[in-house]
């Protein structure tokens, strides 16, 4: 399908202020006004202001739309508005699919999660540009998504071709068609499409030449304590990387019961602080920095891989850029596999 | 499936001092507990916060429940405030259980020691139930000082059975207590029991070097890797493999265990700090 993108933005503005049964749409918008570095966060559509539906990945994020920084687990409140989420990037979709195995499909489920993943349409868009700490292409991705959305964007020039992910969407196309003209897409759509995708990956490629590494990540466990500490040195423990992480979910759970009614509120913790899993007594099972760094790195390539069957980075590069010590991931990931390769 | 932060009132109606820092509390939650032996529930106080535990009673008795806890830090400092008639929270249950069905017909070790009786207790009393079903159970069981010991008013009634043994030892007597059973680290109790290692379970439970030397035992005298049960109760928080705090290696002590068999987790690290 193909539509026109003001008219499509306009569809997106019925649809925000009551057109059919959505109960909201939130896009990206550009944060600051310069356009040295440029950055996005996910807001409600605003009536007088265009969103950036293409460009790169947001700051924070698509898990604080599923995983909230802090949320009432129990009991658990209704969420039965359907709302929809435009602009979504490749990477996201890839820890959204993540955090569903961690989530919906390890024997438990997390009700507040499950019920906004069936509360929410999810239109991806193609990267267009790319950030600086972008890497997917690293860890086996792409910078636009082939599977794992309802809808999806790729801009060509005026327009946006759509491509449809699931049933679910069905709604919302007939709802867009009732709305705006849509034309069907041709072969050389599709041909454009796949240039343009071409021509942005082979960008990423380009840029993250030096910072090669292999993908086999088995024998990080192997890696020596001193190595870590040369490559942890500058880190000062804050958190950041893994709260702005896409896959990272680990919680502390809050009692914020009163004398009658049990309250349980679930917020985000991080295996990067001192306290994180210190049990009674004051026993931490990772006193050192040291330990705690190299924690989160076996977590994402060795324990996630054991646990899911994929590696815990989509590339997205968020921990590169909200670090404090200015440590780049992807340049401790290829160190370390090239000492793991050594070791082995 | 059911919510697993899901919190289930119970009310206390009893509560035992076993020694100067261990209590069992009795309780009755609201709704039935189905709990296998071995398996753990978060026990919290409104307004203060969870940890986990593990039942201490039977798991045929679901609506009637013990835990034994010991004072060691910030929640169960409250614990120990507790008093017949408050409420507790409930979550659970969580984790592996042991696997009874493969004891049936056995002759099953149990070893344990301080506060790691309080799971042991309740293995022991699932067993008890159908004590018929087991060849014979031999639990060996330590504590620090005589004072220390708990479950001492059950004894009597636990060595009442033809192929059962309980059998206690104290590191030390100090002056001025009294103590008629053997003095020793529970783990040299094992020389002086005539064990049937070959393809017989063993259990243990207890602090983390009475696990590492009493595990270590225990293959020396022949027991095989995969029928020692270790209850790695350790870290776990949120009881479902979600916070990730338990992590051993990739595994989970609280989804994965916290009854593992020692072959599963051997080449882990730092499983016994």
């Amino acid at each position: 399908m193909i539509v026109n993108k003001n008219d499509f933005h306009s569809f997106l503005k019925k649809v925000n202020s009551g057109l059919g049964n959505f109960s909201e749409v939130i896009v990206p918008y550009h944060i600051r006004s310069d356009d040295e570095k440029p950055a996005l966060h996910f807001f409600r559509f605003e009536e007088s202001k265009l969103p950036n539906l293409n460009f790169f990945r947001t700051v924070d994020p698509l898990k604080i739309l599923f995983y909230l920084t802090r949320e009432k687990v129990y009991p658990l409140g209704q969420k039965n508005h359907t709302r929809i989420i435009v602009g979504v990037k490749a990477c996201d979709i890839k820890a959204l699919h993540l955090l569903d195995k961690a989530m919906l499909q390890s024997g438990f489920v997390d009700p507040a999660y499950k019920q906004w993943r069936e509360n929410t349409l999810i239109i991806s868009s193609d990267c267009d540009f790319l950030h600086e700490t972008c890497s997917c292409n690293l860890v086996n991705g792409h910078p636009y998504s082939e599977s794992g959305y309802d809808l999806n964007l790729s801009v060509i020039d005026g327009n946006y071709l759509i491509g449809i992910g699931s049933e679910r969407s069905q709604e919302f196309i007939e709802l867009m068609k009732r709305e705006i003209t849509v034309a069907n897409s041709t072969i050389s759509d599709l041909e454009i499409v796949k240039s343009n995708r071409e021509k942005v990956f082979d960008q990423l490629v380009e840029k993250n030449n030096p910072l090669n590494h292999s993908s086999d990540f088995s024998e990080f466990r192997k890696v020596e304590h001193k190595n870590w500490e040369e490559v942890s040195k500058e880190c000062i423990g804050c958190g950041a990387c893994t709260n702005i992480c896409p896959t990272c979910y680990c919680l502390i759970l809050n009692d914020e019961s009163s004398e009658k009614d049990f309250v349980k509120v679930r917020s985000y913790d991080s295996c990067q602080w001192y306290g994180y899993a210190r049990v009674a007594g004051g026993g931490t099972p990772r006193p050192k920095m040291t330990e705690r760094f190299r924690n989160r790195y076996l977590c994402k390539f060795d324990y996630m891989h054991k646990n899911f069957g994929e590696i815990g980075c989509t590339g997205c590069g968020r921990c590169t850029e909200a670090c404090a010590a200015k440590i780049d991931f992807r340049e401790v990931v290829k160190n370390v596999s090239a000492i793991a390769q050594e070791v082995n | 499936m059911q919510n697993p932060y899901e919190v289930i009132p119970a009310e206390i109606y009893e509560v035992m001092q076993e020694s100067p820092l261990i209590r069992t509390l009795r309780f009755k939650p609201k709704k039935p507990i189905q709990f296998k032996t071995g398996q753990f529930i978060e026990v919290g106080i409104p307004g203060i916060g969870e940890g986990p535990f593990t039942p201490s009673s039977s798991h045929y008795t679901v609506d009637d429940m013990d835990v034994t806890i010991m004072k060691t830090g910030f929640l169960t400092e409250y614990v120990h405030k507790l008093h017949a008639g408050a409420t507790i929270g409930i979550r659970g249950p969580f984790g592996s259980n042991y696997p009874l069905e493969k004891f049936k017909g056995k002759d099953v070790l149990i070893l344990g020691g301080g506060c790691g009786l309080a799971p042991l207790r309740s293995l022991f009393l699932t067993m008890l139930h159908d004590h018929k079903d087991y060849n014979s159970i031999t639990f060996l069981a330590g504590a620090k000082t005589p004072k220390d010991c708990i479950y001492k008013d059950e004894v009597t009634e636990w060595r009442k059975y033809d192929n059962v043994r309980f059998i206690r030892a104290v590191d030390e007597v100090p002056v001025g207590e009294q103590w008629e059973e053997d003095v020793c680290l529970v783990t040299k109790l094992l020389r002086k029991i005539d064990m049937k290692p070959d393809g017989n379970p063993a259990i243990v439970c207890g602090p983390p070097v009475m696990m590492k030397f009493g595990t270590f035992d225990l293959l020396k005298y022949g027991y095989k890797e995969e029928n020692l049960y270790l209850s790695m109760e350790k870290k776990m928080y949120c009881g479902f493999g979600q916070c990730r705090h338990c992590v051993i290696g990739g595994y989970y002590a609280c989804k994965d265990g916290p009854v593992f068999t020692y072959n599963q987790i051997k080449n882990e690290e730092a499983i016994w700090d």
